[in-house]
């Protein structure tokens, strides 16, 4: 079946609310949704939490998926400003944001000697290095590199999911993409 | 080689990986990275940071889709109970709507013969109609209105009408 076929498949469903529809979408999409909440929290229970309300949003909000763009930029764009909203309900300083630490904050890096909600999660099954890389990428960072390598969204998509014009989105990719890499390498150092 | 070429491998590098290159700029890459060890170490360090990226597996919490799927299916349930409601409001204002416009020639006469009889200005009993007549849309635009602000409180990404 065509992206756009199962889109429009979806977006029907959704309108209608099918419970089946949704059960076959939380089976389908929990690995991918969970490591990108997982990446943009940095927190597992947290991500567990959002993951939840994610759906909740789904089946809710369903109706204004139209089918035109991928189903899980959608379902992307919805966790994300979940996440965001309960940010701001919260108190910055105590974050690890997905605010743009170029307009709004300077660069929160986690302190390297603590670990961190993901690096325990990640520290069950995989190496040192990478763990300790993925922990040191501010969320900003981290949130565009899972979008356009693990779930490798085109960067008009990305776009769309993270509200910001193409060149944020290219930007932060380098930036992310940079980071990555330096932490990669101090991880090894 | 000067560092203005090393700067411009560096820049293809991450490009290659981050939106691709042209035929010629990867030809000219490649060239480059055959000959200048460091930009190739670093183009060897970004392949494997994003692999090492791409193969750390994220343990599923046990459950997890079940119990949202159980949540989804409640939540479901409950919007299902309430869409009755919601429906029997529309069609109380569309009711009150079409009453108000059937009867309205009847009314204004009735207005008009309390009015006359007494004693009120033509303006006032008037002005009383018109309010009686404008109270069923005045509730179908407060009932707008209360669906428009509940539909505010979502952000505009989620609505795709853009």
């Amino acid at each position: 079946m065509l992206m756009s076929d199962e889109a429009k498949t979806i977006a029907r469903g959704l309108q209608k609310r099918d419970p089946d529809l949704l059960d076959r979408l939380i089976e389908q999409y929990q690995y991918r949704l969970f490591r990108y909440l997982l990446y943009i929290t940095g927190n597992k229970e947290r991500a567990e939490d959002f993951f939840q309300e994610t759906w909740i949003r789904v089946l809710e909000r369903g109706h204004q998926y139209d089918g035109k763009s991928k189903f899980e930029a959608w379902l992307f764009a919805i966790a994300r400003h979940l996440v965001i909203d309960w940010q701001r309900s919260k108190k910055p300083q105590s974050l690890d944001t997905l605010t743009d630490p170029e307009q709004e904050h300077p660069l929160q890096l986690a302190n390297e000697n603590d670990p961190s909600p993901l690096h325990q999660v990640l520290s069950q099954e995989n190496e040192e290095s990478v763990q300790a890389s993925l922990q040191r990428i501010p969320a900003i960072y981290r949130e565009v590199l899972v979008l356009r390598f693990h779930e490798e969204l085109q960067i008009d998509e990305m776009a769309g999911v993270l509200s910001v014009p193409l060149s944020t989105v290219k930007s932060r990719l380098y930036r992310g993409l940079e980071a990555l890499r330096g932490a990669l390498q101090g991880g090894a150092a | 080689m000067n560092l203005e070429t090393h700067a411009r491998a560096q820049q293809l590098i991450a490009q290659e990986r981050v939106e691709g290159i042209s035929q010629a700029d990867r030809d000219w890459l490649g060239a480059h990275l055959q000959d200048c060890a460091p930009c190739a170490d670093l183009a060897r360090q970004t392949d494997q940071a994003l692999r090492f990226m791409r193969t750390a597996a994220i343990p599923l919490p046990s459950g997890l889709a079940s119990r949202t799927q159980f949540r989804v299916r409640l939540r479901a349930q409950e919007l299902r109970e309430r869409e009755p409601k919601r429906r029997a409001l529309w069609l109380a204002c569309a009711l009150s709507w079409a009453f108000g416009i059937a009867s309205a020639p009847y009314v204004w006469r009735l207005f008009a013969w309390f009015g006359e009889r007494a004693g009120v200005p033509k303006l006032v009993w008037e002005v009383g109609f018109g309010l009686w007549w404008t109270i069923p849309a005045l509730f179908v635009v407060a009932v707008l209105l209360m669906e428009k602000v509940r539909q505010g409180d979502e952000p505009a990404w989620m609505r795709q009408d853009n």
